[in-house]
């Protein structure tokens, strides 16, 4: 194949392969979290405590990744249903024992607080391609609802914590997931149009502040000192920023606090504020290329569990950047995503790079059966 | 049977071949193939969105970008206005009249108030409010130029000590220092000056005033108003850089305020006070003018009335206090008080006549002590019961003989009575530089077919003769009037504007006389002679004038014209009402002295009795006064 000629001619291929590697998708990465780094030291105004904290989780993040892609996707698949009855009982004890500001999102196990939610992001693809793995392809249909179940349990509980906006993100993993396994155009109409039935469902179960959200969405204007306030301004960040942003540490919106948090779900503000959409492009590039490069190695995979995970995976990574990226420019509603490798926080951080930890696995203990 | 083994064998089948997965092993092929279909689809669908956020975010960011930079720099940059200090208010001899003092005032700013009612309540908890007052901060609130609220002005260090003590209940409470209007002498320049207070919307409407950024006071009487624009000067601004907080991050660009440039008026401060004490527990008026230029050296009404009261925003209470005062204090007579009148009118009668041939200075009337009219029932009086006998013109004003004007206008006819009236400035503004003026009012035939759609009788004619019925006038209207006499038909506007010195360079800007509106009238020399002289007979010819018992001040001699103006009241009719309201306004319009006059001395007096009892001494004071003084009234005339 081609590609392994070229991988032989590029400088660190050794080391990549030897370490189990994609060393395009791991440029790509670390880019991005460059941008991410600096946006956070620049928009913090120049808080290097934060910088470092992040570096760490960073940090912490590659050695994840790099250990999981040592691990056989044979045996990614044997571990699959384990850790995700351990993380759907970790979401139980949540429910009960969860802390958190507004919403009961945190565990805290006393050497470490994190989110069980972060981690059902990579273990619900994970599991249903487990699910599928043995299964004939396209699924029956009583396979799709037992898929079905095991998207909406740890999703239903989420909801309940109440995080609807990672519920929404698993949901759609899961649905990423099911329609790559194959489904016929009946059952997906069908499965539409039951999501469409289900959204009063889903109204009456949502608190006010999300309710409030999902109308300032549809009519900003409404209430611009409200809810509405957040996104008219980080429009106006994003905006100001023009074709080649105001420069870094010039970023007026995000600093002088205009923006909020523009370390965290509204990274991609303060970052276009300063660098532009000459940035933006670069940074836009850079998820387009990693989803590809993503669907790439699942299409050449070798089962359908690699191709079900690495493509659900790949998928679900540029869906948070969509529906991130789709909040600041008024695309869909304020729903608490980060954007991938840019925004601070630790948890997402750590499960992005085990996500593609286990893209590379994928990707580099293929058997090479292929021509 | 059959078909029934038959379908439990088939069944059976594929349960074996689910638990093998024997149709997957044979379509590994097919699998891949189809994943990579949906892949392509997946990919393409990919692209596309890729694409539609980056068209999205090109709209943003590069169309779009000057709408959201500009938007980004006012979510930042707040312009603060910096107020100019203003002009101060001399007297011609350069003594302070209004000036700025510092106080402390008790505010709040108002981003800090989050909860109007409930700041009311803790306001009123640290300090008693009254219901006047709370009215005064909800207004304050609606008010949408003022930043802060102020809850108490001139707050003194012992009353915010006191206050100090329950801070904790309203913690944003700080005082602020501001500059404030002061006039040293509130009473006796009130008509002068006018006052200043919080910029209206009527304020803002007005198209005499320049509304500058920031500006938070204005004048809204008199020179205050009047000459607004020169004593506002310019505000400056700064430019400051905000967080979304309001904090102030760095100033980024200030310009100083120009201070309003000072004002010197032609009043002499002195003689304003000499005369106003003159006028004390009388309403009326009196203005003294320099016939040859156009100067008010004095220029009363009477009462005058607190204007510093107003510099501060004045309470409700003083205010009903002040409106409702019989003695009506706001009222700027000198300009707005408009009396018939009454025998000062007949020098003028008597020009009129003169310049139209009607009479000549050998034209003789008798006088009967009454004047019978054609078709009239009742004669027409004259003041003195057994009459004057026969009376020239100049016998006529001395002794201020009704019958002979009666005969006179008769004579002229109201036509060309109105006609001429206007040349000498009745009727019409004299634009002296105040607002608001009144014109008075010369009755004619149309004016009385309009207004009371009736025909003009005769018998008014001989009313508007001798200055009564419906004519009316001002005070300083009669002053430009009698000026025209004193300087033999030379007249200039009458104003209070000296000079202006500009605040940056101290250059002084000078009242220029072009800005005379006034058509001097085109009276004939010989005729104002007679009347010139009938008026020296007024206050000179022993026995014989009317103000001829006034005592002579040296050498000076005055030339003037008494004027008693009859008041009709409805009390007076019943009866009822007290003595001095059916009392008759005096008059006295004079100038002095004689051969070269140098001031024109107007004097009403309302209610005050007889022209040449009440009004005219008070007129000779005002002359001996000035003369005694003139030096120093006259000095820095340059």
């Amino acid at each position: 194949m081609s590609e392994y000629i070229r991988d032989g001619v590029k400088p660190f291929s050794g080391l990549s392969s030897l370490l189990h590697i994609d060393a395009k998708l791991f440029i790509a990465i670390i880019i991005i979290t460059i941008f991410g780094l600096t946006t956070i030291y620049s928009s913090s105004g120049g808080d290097l405590s934060l910088v470092i904290k992040q570096f760490t989780r960073v940090t912490i993040g590659i050695v994840t990744m790099i250990f999981i892609a040592q691990v056989h996707p044979d045996n990614l698949k044997l571990f699959a249903p384990i850790l995700f009855f351990f993380t759907l009982a970790l979401l139980i004890l949540v429910l009960f024992f969860g802390v958190g500001n507004t919403a009961d999102r945190w565990l805290d196990l006393y050497f470490i607080r994190f989110q069980p939610s972060e981690l059902m992001k990579i273990f619900v693809p994970l599991m249903v391609a487990y699910y599928y793995s043995d299964k004939p392809l396209p699924p029956r249909t009583k396979y799709i609802f037992v898929t079905i179940i095991i998207v909406l349990t740890p999703v239903l509980m989420i909801i309940k914590q109440p995080d609807l906006g990672t519920a929404l993100l698993i949901g759609m993993s899961g649905a990423i997931a099911i329609l790559l396994a194959g489904i016929s155009l009946k059952f997906f109409i069908g499965s539409t149009v039951g999501g469409f039935l289900l959204i009063p469902v889903l109204w009456m179960n949502m608190r006010d502040y999300q309710k409030e959200r999902v109308l300032t969405f549809f009519n900003p204007e409404s209430d611009p000192m409200g809810s509405g306030y957040h996104l008219m301004q980080s429009k106006i960040a994003l905006g100001s920023g023009g074709f080649f942003g105001k420069g870094l540490f010039n970023g007026t919106q995000s600093k002088l606090g205009f923006v909020p948090e523009h370390s965290t779900d509204f990274i991609f503000t303060a970052f276009g504020e300063e660098f532009g959409f000459l940035g933006v492009i670069l940074l836009m590039t850079l998820y387009l290329f990693i989803a590809l490069r993503g669907l790439s190695i699942s299409v050449k995979a070798t089962d359908n569990f690699g191709r079900i995970l690495s493509g659900t995976l790949s998928l679900t990574i540029f869906l948070y950047v969509l529906v991130n990226v789709g909040m600041v420019i008024g695309f869909l509603p304020v729903v608490g995503a980060p954007l991938p490798f840019m925004s601070y926080g630790g948890t997402s951080m750590v499960t992005l790079f085990a996500t593609f930890g286990m893209i590379m696995s994928i990707k580099s203990h293929q058997r090479i059966l292929r021509k | 049977m059959k078909t029934k083994a038959r379908k439990d064998s088939i069944r059976k089948r594929r349960k074996i071949e689910e638990k093998y997965s024997w149709d997957r092993m044979n379509d590994a092929e097919e699998e891949r193939k189809s994943h990579s279909n949906r892949a392509i689809i997946a990919t393409l669908v990919v692209i596309g969105i890729f694409f539609t956020y980056m068209v999205k975010l090109y709209e943003v960011q590069v169309s779009s970008y000057e709408y959201y930079s500009t938007k980004s720099d006012s979510n930042r940059i707040k312009i603060r206005p910096v107020p100019a200090a203003r002009g101060k208010i001399f007297d011609r001899n350069g003594k302070v009249i209004a000036k700025n003092i510092s106080t402390f005032d008790l505010i709040v700013k108002k981003e800090l108030i989050k909860n109007k009612e409930e700041f009311l309540e803790k306001a009123s908890r640290i300090i008693k409010l009254d219901s006047n007052q709370k009215k005064n901060i909800i207004n304050q609130f609606k008010n949408r130029r003022l930043k802060d609220i102020t809850l108490l002005e001139d707050v003194t260090m012992d009353e915010y000590s006191k206050i100090s003590v329950d801070k904790h209940i309203l913690p944003e409470i700080e005082l602020s220092v501001k500059s404030r209007r002061s006039y040293t002498h509130p009473y006796v320049t009130a008509h002068v000056l006018g006052y200043i207070g919080k910029v209206s919307d009527s304020d803002i409407e007005s198209e005499v005033v320049k509304i500058q950024e920031g500006m938070v006071e204005i004048g809204k009487l008199g020179i205050e108003r009047f000459y607004q624009n020169i004593l506002a000067g310019e505000s400056g601004f700064e430019k400051l850089e905000t967080d979304a907080f309001g904090e102030v991050i760095r100033t980024l660009e200030t310009k100083e305020p120009r201070r309003g440039d000072d004002i010197y008026l032609t009043i002499d401060l002195n003689l304003q006070k000499f005369v106003y004490k003159k006028m004390k527990n009388k309403e009326g008026s009196v203005i003294v003018m320099n016939p040859n230029n156009g100067e008010i050296l004095a220029f009363v009404s009477a009462p005058g009335y607190n204007i510093n009261l107003f510099t501060k925003s004045i309470s409700n209470k003083d205010y009903n206090k002040l409106l409702q005062d019989k003695r009506k204090p706001m009222i700027n007579r000198a300009i707005n008080g408009q009396y018939p009148p009454a025998s000062t009118i007949k020098p003028f009668i008597g020009l009129i006549a003169l310049d139209e041939g009607i009479i000549n200075s050998k034209k003789f009337v008798s006088c009967s002590g009454a004047y019978k009219l054609a078709n009239h029932k009742r004669p027409f009086k004259c003041w003195k019961k057994e009459g004057h006998g026969p009376a020239d013109l100049s016998y006529a004003i001395t002794q201020s003989c009704d019958v002979f004007f009666y005969r006179v206008s008769e004579l002229i006819g109201i036509d060309i009575i109105s006609e001429n009236l206007y040349k000498y400035g009745f009727g019409q503004k004299t634009y002296i530089d105040l607002y608001n003026e009144s014109i008075g009012l010369i009755p004619d035939r149309a004016w009385k077919r309009k207004k009371l759609q009736q025909p003009w009788y005769p018998g008014e004619t001989l009313n508007v003769g001798i200055g009564q019925g419906y004519f009316l006038s001002t005070p300083i209207q009669l002053t430009l009037a009698t000026a025209s006499i004193a300087t033999a038909g030379q007249t200039y506007t009458p104003h209070l504007f000296l000079r202006s010195q500009d605040s940056k360079t101290g250059d002084f800007i000078n009242y220029e006389a072009e800005d005379n509106k006034f058509i001097t009238p085109n009276v004939d020399h010989d005729s104002l002679d007679i009347v010139h002289h009938a008026m020296w007979r007024v206050s000179n010819e022993r026995g014989v004038g009317t103000a001829s018992r006034l005592k002579k001040i040296g050498n000076i001699e005055i030339a003037g014209k008494t004027g008693t103006a009859q008041v009709y009241s409805q009390d007076a009719e019943k009866g009822q009402s007290s003595k001095k309201i059916l009392q008759d306004h005096a008059l006295f319009i004079s100038y002095a002295p004689f051969e070269n006059p140098e001031i024109v001395v107007t004097v009403i007096v309302e209610h005050g009795g007889g022209g040449s009892s009440t009004a005219a001494p008070i007129a000779r004071d005002t002359i001996e006064y000035y003369m005694e003084n003139k030096k120093t009234v006259v000095s820095n005339n340059e």
